[in-house]
């Protein structure tokens, strides 16, 4: 067999008996076509394709990302452990040097999971890519500068979350249109917290988007700015719900378009979000995307079914693309000009206060929280989260996060905070996690 | 009841006799490329002194005759008529042979996407007919699936071109997927049918006393047997049957047949590791490997090692740190030891240094060794077992990176991920000739049992007298589209019962086909055919269930005869 131009580490795991319920999109179901198709075609035949066990993730790799409540072990399943796990092996694999590239082919997803876990929300409990990215600073070096590029239909709205206010992560999402598709976010003036203003990149796409716009989205605006940024790893979540047969979304995406996309972006790390059309889809997008990761030929790699009629892009999409296109070059290139008292205030804390819905499992969540606006370093945080479960009471917590690089000043006061939390009765739970000493209280 | 195994080797063929669980009489003559109906007779003579004419007999023959014809790419020319549909392009599989590609497309659920055509079939047959090639292989991919285009395809051949006599399509081949392994394995059976054809018919007519021999089985690379009929449709299975048959051998022998043990087969140029987990021998995970050729013939898992009696041994730079030389044995072979008239030292001139064996002049091997002493600043017995403990620790290195590469092969389930079993070894099941002074210090050094069996050189000949039929089948039942395949039985059919065809019924079912398959092998219990994989899932189309797929492999309970060695008769020539 043609040997691959990169060697590539996969990391494939359908998880074939675990299912969120029976007839859930995200099911056992769901990779069995991919499985049949990739074995087929022989991929993990070609010199340079191999395949490994994913690693379970522990509480500890776990807690440098997340505040689960009431606790890691009470809100995830070992499902979700063998994703983030595997995630965590892409990763290794990569930065280890064993592979050039590597391809986290599983699921559970993670992309919708935010900082603070009160239950699933969008198929998601964990964040396979954040608790990844904390793996890597913590593994290989806290000042390695990481980019996220999602490109799943829908806004990641959970890595956003997460990454929102740090420095060392640039998170680029393209995704269908809030206004027409879950979890209705993503719009183009989200663009980060104060320490990271700018860093977060929203692209709304409108519905009908095919292989053309996003081709050009990644060409004009994703290439242009990872290049400027330059992350020491590039990591592309790749949902497929892009595509012309997905139940969920309507955008025009092909499995030869998810392989160039794959081309052009060179991602050293690809991990699988959603995508449920498991036969129409899931099975020649991933075909075509492996291809594309080793640097192989992918022109055959297509589905059955396609013709150019079907997802031809309407010029008014063309054009409204280009739009979007133009603006957030714009946004870009003078992101350093923006006066951010404006935007944050000028105080020591800037506050932001949410509702955050959990559509999976019914939970409702208010959220305040605090971030300390300090010259010297991203600032420590603080959130109070309340969740309610139907007409049930709200459970309140407060936790205290501690960023990279946090200066002594912040730490002080956060670890008082977190004292004073503790103190403070009406908080079920009260949690310090400090990525900087990886040290993570919960209680 | 009296079973002669036979192994027709690259360069001797073995024979031993079995009497009920008994060796009776082994035997050993060259074998004869040009002439192998004559040195088999010949071998057979080195036993039937023992053999009293009367009882039945049956003949179990393992043969090399696949296996060189293809690696010597002697194979007929082969014409192969490819279905890929669309996925990766078949120039860039690397597969060593001409395909010619059809129009045409199955899915991975096997519904037809694009039909074939028949005119564009023709003119391929055409062009392959007019090169005057006789062999033909059909494959299509997912023809595990829907093996419709496949037939249709034989048909046309059939009916138009009788010119071709042997035709192999792929999905009789293997029920497993793997367009590239399954256009190899169909190329490769198809190359060798011929070859394989006039074996049988040579062996057919070799008489035992005048007397028909009885039923001829021959041994697969799964260490299994099928019959001389099958041998003429699924050659390619035949390969690798060598090695199998000592690992089969091995396994007739142990004291440890029933434990998780580790087979270790020592021999000049390279170790080989088998592993049986449980008293079941492990599995290469898709498939033979030969000349390059990846297949889907069921084989034997065994890791080749270049370590053996007549390795060469290096000294190595000092490690700066550590500050000792180090030695590094094979992988290249040395030659013959210098015990033999070799020229430079080897593993064995060690272990005749130290009295270990008794093999050749001892004085030239401890001359070979000192040389070694030397580069080392050691002394001669110093020198020799340095090399003796360097040997030791490259064969228990090799057998942690078995277990080690097994325990990381991938599973697909939660359960399996959190529940591997445990395989790793409570011995070490020994044979080759420098068995008996590596193995017990291996296992001394791993903390396991060990044993090194005494009759290592009739160990494949017993072995292909001590196996078992093996046969498997593949059943694929989608009740969504009402089809169910068993390809290696060659039986698509449709599900009348949708509703009431569940996973009892997908496993009854697929234990009868295997069934089927095995009573030809003189399989006379369902009791005998086990179910080794199955796979069960709800189809969910728009939030309703719409059907379920059932995968269930099952096959005749993979066995071996257990024998001892009492007193052997016969001779060699």
């Amino acid at each position: 067999m043609r040997e691959s131009k990169h060697k590539v580490g996969l990391i494939f795991f359908p998880a074939f008996d675990w299912a969120i319920s029976p007839d859930h999109p995200e099911r056992e179901e769901r990779l069995l076509y991919t499985r049949d198709q990739i074995m087929e075609e022989g991929l993990f035949d070609i010199p340079g394709i191999e395949e490994f066990r994913p690693a379970i993730a522990s509480d500890a790799q776990i807690n440098r990302t997340h505040i689960c409540v009431p606790s890691t072990s009470e809100v995830i399943t070992e499902s979700h452990r063998i994703a983030a796990g595997g995630t965590i092996t892409a990763a290794d694999l990569v930065l280890n040097g064993e592979v050039d590239r590597s391809f986290a082919l599983l699921r559970p997803p993670g992309h919708h999971a935010m900082r603070v876990v009160h239950g699933s929300r969008g198929f998601c409990v964990v964040n396979n890519e954040a608790i990844m990215v904390e793996h890597i600073r913590h593994t290989y070096g806290p000042n390695l500068r990481i980019a996220i590029v999602d490109t799943d239909a829908h806004h990641g709205d959970g890595t956003q979350d997460i990454f929102y206010n740090d420095p060392g992560v640039l998170h680029i999402s393209l995704h269908q249109d809030g206004r027409t598709l879950y979890p209705g976010s993503g719009f183009m003036n989200e663009r980060g917290g104060p320490a990271a203003y700018g860093q977060t990149i929203n692209v709304p796409l409108p519905p009908g988007t095919g292989d053309e716009g996003i081709l050009y989205v990644l060409e004009h605006l994703v290439l242009p700015i990872l290049a400027e940024f330059e992350p020491d790893v590039i990591v592309n979540a790749a949902g497929q719900d892009n595509h012309y047969t997905d139940p969920l979304t309507n955008m025009n995406f092909t499995a030869q378009g998810y392989a160039r996309l794959t081309e052009l972006l060179s991602p050293d790390i690809v991990v699988l979000e959603g995508g449920y059309s498991i036969e129409g889809a899931l099975p020649y997008v991933n075909a075509g995307l492996i291809l594309a990761l080793a640097g192989l030929d992918y022109s055959a790699a297509r589905e059955p079914d396609w013709s150019e009629d079907k997802v031809k892009q309407s010029p008014r999409v063309t054009e409204a693309v280009k739009g979007i296109v133009g603006q957030l070059q714009r946004m870009w290139s003078t992101r350093h000009d923006v006066d951010l008292g404006a935007v944050f205030g000028t105080g020591r804390v800037f506050e932001r206060r949410r509702q955050i819905y959990y559509d999976t499992d019914g939970i409702m969540e208010e959220q305040l929280e605090h971030i300390r606006l300090c010259p010297n370093c991203s600032g420590w945080r603080s959130i109070y989260s309340g969740a309610t479960r139907g007409l049930g009471r709200a459970t309140l917590i407060a936790a205290v996060l501690i960023p990279w690089h946090c200066c002594p000043q912040c730490r002080r006061e956060a670890e008082n905070r977190h004292d004073a939390n503790a103190a403070e009765s009406r908080f079920r739970h009260v949690y310090l996690q400090d990525v900087e000493k990886d040290v993570f209280i919960g209680s | 009841m009296y079973i002669i195994g036979i192994d027709v080797g690259g360069t001797n063929t073995d024979v031993a006799l079995i009497k009920d669980d008994v060796v009776v009489a082994t035997g050993k003559v060259p074998t004869d490329h040009d002439n192998l109906a004559e040195s088999t007779a010949a071998a057979l003579e080195c036993i039937l002194d023992t053999y009293s004419g009367q009882e039945s007999l049956k003949l179990h023959l393992s043969t090399t005759l696949c296996t060189n014809t293809i690696i010597e790419g002697k194979g007929e020319p082969t014409a192969v008529l490819a279905v890929p549909g669309p996925g990766m392009r078949i120039e860039d599989l690397g597969l060593g042979f001409a395909v010619q590609i059809l129009e045409g497309s199955v899915d991975h659920r096997g519904r037809e996407v694009a039909g074939i055509s028949i005119s564009e079939v023709h003119d391929a047959l055409k062009a392959a007919s007019a090169e005057g090639t006789a062999a033909l292989a059909i494959v299509g991919k997912f023809s595990h699936r829907n093996p419709a285009q496949e037939l249709a395809i034989e048909e046309v051949a059939k009916n138009a071109y009788p010119e071709f006599r042997h035709i192999t399509l792929g999905h009789r081949l293997s029920g497993r997927p793997n367009f590239p392994r399954r256009l190899s394995t169909s190329y490769l059976n198809a190359g060798v049918a011929k070859t394989q054809a006039r074996f049988v018919d040579m062996i057919q007519r070799v008489m035992v006393r005048g007397k028909d021999i009885g039923p001829v089985f021959v041994l697969k690379a799964d260490g299994g047997t099928m019959t001389l009929e099958d041998s003429l449709i699924r050659p390619v299975e035949t390969i690798l049957s060598g090695p199998a048959a000592s690992i089969m051998g091995a396994r007739a022998l142990t004291a440890y047949p029933k434990e998780n043990a580790v087979i270790v087969d020592i021999g000049g140029t390279t170790t080989d590791i088998a592993v049986q987990i449980g008293g079941e021998a492990v599995f290469q995970r898709q498939g033979a490997e030969i000349a390059g050729h990846r297949t889907l013939v069921p084989a034997l898992f065994a890791r080749s090692i270049g370590l053996g009696g007549d390795s060469e041994i290096r000294v190595l730079s000092e490690e700066a740190d550590s500050g000792t030389a180090r030695l590094e044995i094979g992988p290249k072979r040395a030659g013959i030891p210098a015990a033999l008239g070799g020229s430079r030292a080897t593993p064995t001139d060690a272990a005749v240094t130290l009295g270990l064996a008794s093999i050749g002049d001892v004085e030239r091997a401890r001359k070979a060794v000192a040389i070694i002493g030397v580069e080392l600043g050691y002394g001669i017995e110093e020198a020799a077992r340095a090399i003796i403990d360097a040997f030791t620790n490259k064969l228990t290195k090799e057998i942690e990176d078995t277990y080690a590469y097994l325990e990381s092969r991938p599973v697909y389930t939660v359960s399996e991920l959190l529940a591997s079993p445990d395989i790793r070894p409570k011995a070490i099941i020994g044979l080759g000739g420098p068995a008996h002074v590596f193995i017990p210090k291996a296992a001394e050094a791993i903390g396991l049992a060990w044993e090194v069996l005494p009759r290592y050189q009739e160990a494949n000949a017993i072995g292909s007298g001590a196996s078992r039929p093996t046969a498997a089948v593949t059943l694929h039942a989608d009740t969504a589209l009402g089809t169910i395949t068993v390809p290696e039985m060659d039986y698509v059919g449709k599900l009348r019962t949708k509703r009431l065809f569940d996973l009892e019924k997908a496993r009854t079912d697929a234990r009868q086909w295997a069934y089927k398959k095995g009573r030809s092998l003189g399989i006379t219990s369902l009791e005998d055919i086990v179910i080794i994989e199955e796979e069960s899932f709800n189809m969910v189309r728009g939030f309703y269930t719409t059907g379920r797929i059932f995968t269930i492999r099952a096959q005749v309970r993979p066995d071996v005869r257990r024998v001892r060695a009492a007193k052997i008769g016969g001779r060699s020539q």
